[in-house]
């Protein structure tokens, strides 16, 4: 059976649903006769208000129901495939709420937030429809323990033969064997590129000295290895570099989404009981 | 192809053990994977590591997959010689002589560390965002923490000890705070948007409009302010009471200042401006209210009813009203103002003889609108027009020939009569001649100053001067002045503003020059404004004609349709027949031609 994603759950169920909602708000927004503007507070705007407010809470009940295992009246994947589709019909929904108004104030935050929310949902399913191919690509038959267990192997490798090196060398071979960071920080591993790399900084230093030092017989057959050894451990260095980095990529977004709806539901009843103490 | 491999492990003490093995197949598969003949559990190494194949020469190579190191330099494919070493992850084959009938031998053991035991030789870093410092946990309740803190917990606490403010507090609280926009109130982030400029400088206090929490404006707030606005019609009677109360009163959507009236949409935005503010209502007004006698309207362009004018006339009583005609009763629509004015004589290409003579050439002056017509201070009618002001130059009230700089009084024939005779009088009096180039003095005496005043005055009151403009009666003793009734405001229930309307030549609306009488009404009708004017939507080539163009809600409000201020006619009191009722016309209440039940009242 050919792979669907999410987004072709039950031949785009909830596309077809989250589609309606949206054409349905959009033909009541413009069909409303409203003699002070189109806005939250005309028939039309309380009853997208509400709707999009139902979304909301509707759509952050998804935390609640992806972690209840036993459930089973709906797949987790038809939840998903809803949250997505939804979410997005949610954007237009509030925009047509709003009435396009915007200013500096606690309702066009809670709106700033949903657009942040729904902005970094889109990123999600950007991420999983394209990193996992990507990570499976990269990892190919190994684990990334496996590729660690090699780093470490060449290491020690490396480790030895640096023993005979002149002492420059040696040092710089040591800087990599010990000081190659892998991971790290948020940002660290995040990063796409890795100047300061400590293995990229001996190989450059064995490049450029390989002529200078002119090493005869053993020495430079040793060198030869380090150099040969070296460059493997960086290719695989940037294997795990970049595994860490695609699976930080497919969670980093959870931590605006997830942090920034709560916001956003601090927001929304800010806003609904702002609007209605001063009504 | 016969593979002899032996196996090297090496046990805790030290000593070396060997485990010999014939593997025979076509190809020789080394790897992880399950399917391989030299199956290497270790996960350095991969599932299809390297192939070992016999080629044509009879010799046997290597090809690899994964990495394949021979004299710890990497390969990919090498042909197998005696005593080579080939490194496959932690692995080393030996490539040893062939014993017995075996193709190839060779020795397996794994040189590096074991998987179990190896310990990383880097530091240690977080791998996965999970092992840094995000949560999303400790993030969320943050992030809801900041939010209800400052937008929703600290402005409701504000919003409930506030103390209460007076509107003056309120705007001097304003005032002081002009030039600094750093003093912030909680409740500000609640603002949903611009206050309208007339309220910007009180509006902070949100509850100088918003005075009980969670209950939508009322009335009474902006009664406070707002003391003087009328409502739809005049409520000056029980009955206008009462069919206001059936109208707006049980009818919360229409009898909320606020439900038209929508503040924080911006600077500029308060005053609807939108035409179903009335039609609304007024396309079917017996839904309204089954009594009410006017026309259904639903657009300007298409079933606005022709303008009736309110045409004030002062009839010879003395008693004035206004009287509302419509354009269409052409046979009715007479001005009587008991005036006689041909605009057309006025108008003249030719001019008229005029004691102008910066303005004159050969003693004519060409008038034009403007010599009469002024504008108003508001620039919206025109001031009304006086003899003394707009007349008397020309219109001399000089009596006697021989003295033209005597005038009489304009405005009272028992002065004009007394102001001749005591000329006269004087003149006779004194025996002198009536003016300078004249030797014959008048006869000295009353029969002579009565039949001389008597003539003049009846050559004023029926032939000229005072009978070239008005309308005058003989009576008995004296001459009867009908009372003037020029109305000033034909259309009260609109506005027009002629200031707006500056562009365009005066001949363009009002045909004057060719009106030969005081008669004529010369207010245009409503094609006239349909020429320029659309109607609800907004047509290309077209002005705006939305009610609110034209028409204001309210009664005494700015741009209401009833006139702030009551014609003040320049009407004397009749000089007879003293005026019974209503002759002071300032004292016309609105309500009495205004009312929506129609003319019956």
């Amino acid at each position: 059976m050919q792979h669907r994603t999410v987004l072709e759950y039950r031949r785009y169920r909830y596309f077809k649903i989250a589609g309606l909602v949206v054409v349905a708000s959009i033909v009541a927004y413009f069909y409303q006769t409203t003699p002070v503007g189109r806005y939250g507070g005309t028939p039309v705007g309380y009853a997208l208000g509400t709707i999009a407010a139902a979304l909301i809470i509707w759509l952050m009940w998804f935390g609640v129901r992806k972690r209840q295992y036993s459930a089973s009246l709906t797949s987790t994947q038809g939840w998903l495939s809803a949250h997505i589709y939804l979410g997005m019909a949610l954007i237009i929904v509030a925009t047509l709420h709003a009435g396009f108004q915007f200013g500096w104030n606690v309702h066009t935050l809670a709106y700033a937030l949903l657009v942040f929310v729904v902005g970094s949902g889109f990123f999600g399913v950007f991420a999983y429809l394209s990193f996992p191919a990507q990570l499976a690509e990269n990892i190919g038959q190994d684990t990334r323990d496996s590729l660690l267990l090699r780093v470490a192997d060449i290491d020690r490798d490396l480790q030895k033969f640096a023993i005979v090196m002149p002492d420059n060398l040696a040092r710089s071979i040591d800087d990599s064997v010990n000081n190659t960071q892998i991971g790290g920080g948020v940002y660290n591993q995040l990063r796409q590129a890795h100047p300061r790399c400590a293995t990229l900084r001996t190989i450059k230093l064995i490049e450029a000295e390989t002529n200078k030092l002119a090493l005869q017989g053993e020495q430079a057959q040793t060198l030869h290895k380090i150099y040969d050894a070296i460059l493997r451990k960086q290719k695989i260095v940037a294997r795990i570099r970049r595994d860490i980095r695609l699976k930080a990529m497919l969670q980093i977004w959870l931590f605006l989404h997830v942090p920034l709806s709560f916001g956003l539901l601090a927001a929304l009843v800010a806003h609904i009981i702002a609007v209605f103490f001063y009504w | 192809m016969k593979l002899l491999l032996t196996r090297i492990t090496t046990s805790k003490p030290g000593g070396a053990q060997r485990t010999d093995e014939i593997i025979d197949a076509e190809i020789l598969q080394i790897g992880r994977g399950s399917n391989c003949n030299i199956h290497l559990t270790d996960s350095r190494v991969g599932l299809q590591h390297a192939t070992i194949t016999k080629n044509s020469l009879g010799s046997f190579s290597i090809e690899a997959l994964g990495t394949m190191l021979i004299d710890a330099t990497a390969v990919s494919v090498a042909v197998l010689k005696e005593d080579q070493q080939i490194q496959l992850g932690p692995f080393t084959l030996v490539v040893l002589k062939p014993v017995n009938d075996a193709d190839l031998a060779l020795s397996l053991e794994l040189t590096k560390v074991p998987e179990s035991t190896t310990a990383p030789t880097t530091k240690q870093y977080a791998l996965s965002l999970k092992q840094t410092w995000l949560s999303k946990r400790v993030l969320s309740w943050l992030s809801v923490s900041v939010v209800a803190l400052a937008f929703l917990v600290v402005p409701i606490y504000y919003a409930l000890h506030i103390p209460a403010m007076s509107m003056a507090e309120a705007k001097s609280q304003a005032q002081n705070q002009a030039h600094t926009n750093s003093n912030l109130k909680p409740t500000d982030s609640w603002n949903p948007g611009p206050l309208d400029s007339s309220h910007a400088n009180f509006g902070r206090d949100c509850t100088q409009c918003h005075q009980t929490p969670f209950v939508q404006v009322q009335n009474t707030s902006c009664e406070n302010c707002h003391k003087t606005i009328g409502w739809h019609f005049a409520l000056d009677t029980t009955q206008a009471k009462q069919l206001h109360e059936n109208i707006f009163a049980n009818d919360d959507n229409v009898g909320r200042c606020a439900s038209c009236h929508r503040d924080h949409k911006g600077t500029n935005a308060l005053k609807r401006q939108d035409s179903p503010l009335c039609t609304d209502c007024h396309r079917d007004v017996k839904t309204r209210h089954e009594k009410l006698a006017i026309p259904n309207i639903t657009n300007f362009t298409t079933d606005h009813p022709t303008f009736q004018l309110s045409i004030l006339v002062a009839g010879k009583t003395g008693k004035a009203a206004l009287t509302r005609i419509s354009q269409d009763d052409k046979s009715k629509l007479i001005e009587r103002s008991n005036l006689k004015f041909p605009h057309d004589v006025h108008l003249s290409k030719k001019g008229v003889r005029s004691p102008n003579a910066s303005a004159a050439k050969d003693g004519n002056e060409v008038l034009t609108c403007k010599n009469c017509h002024t504008p108003d201070e508001t620039g919206t009618r025109f001031k009304p027009i006086t003899m003394k002001e707009h007349c008397q130059d020309c219109h001399s009230l000089a009596f006697e020939p021989a003295a033209t700089s005597r005038e009489v009084p304009h405005g009272n024939v028992a002065d004009v009569i007394s102001t001749v005779n005591e000329f006269y009088a004087q003149a006779a009096l004194f025996n002198k001649p009536i003016d300078s180039t004249s030797n014959r003095a008048p006869q000295k005496n009353t029969a002579w100053v009565n039949q001389k005043a008597q003539s003049i005055v009846t050559e004023m009151m029926e032939k000229q001067v005072c009978f070239s403009c008005h309308t005058i009666t003989k009576t008995n003793q004296s001459w009867d002045v009908a009372p003037i009734a020029v109305t000033q405001h034909w259309l009260p229930k609109s506005r027009f503003p002629h200031s707006q309307h500056s562009t365009h030549e005066c001949a363009e609306c009002h045909d004057a020059t060719k009106s030969k009488s005081a008669n004529d009404i010369l207010i245009p009708d409503i094609k006239n404004c349909q020429g320029c004017h659309a109607g609800n939507v907004s047509v290309v080539d077209k002005a705006p004609g939305t009610c609110q163009t034209c028409h204001g809600f309210h009664v005494g409000g700015p741009g209401a349709g009833t006139p702030a201020v009551l014609p003040k006619a320049p009407v004397k009191a009749p000089l007879k027949t003293p005026p019974k009722t209503n002759t002071n016309l300032s004292q016309v209440s609105a309500s009495t031609y205004m009312h929506p039940l129609g003319s019956g009242k």
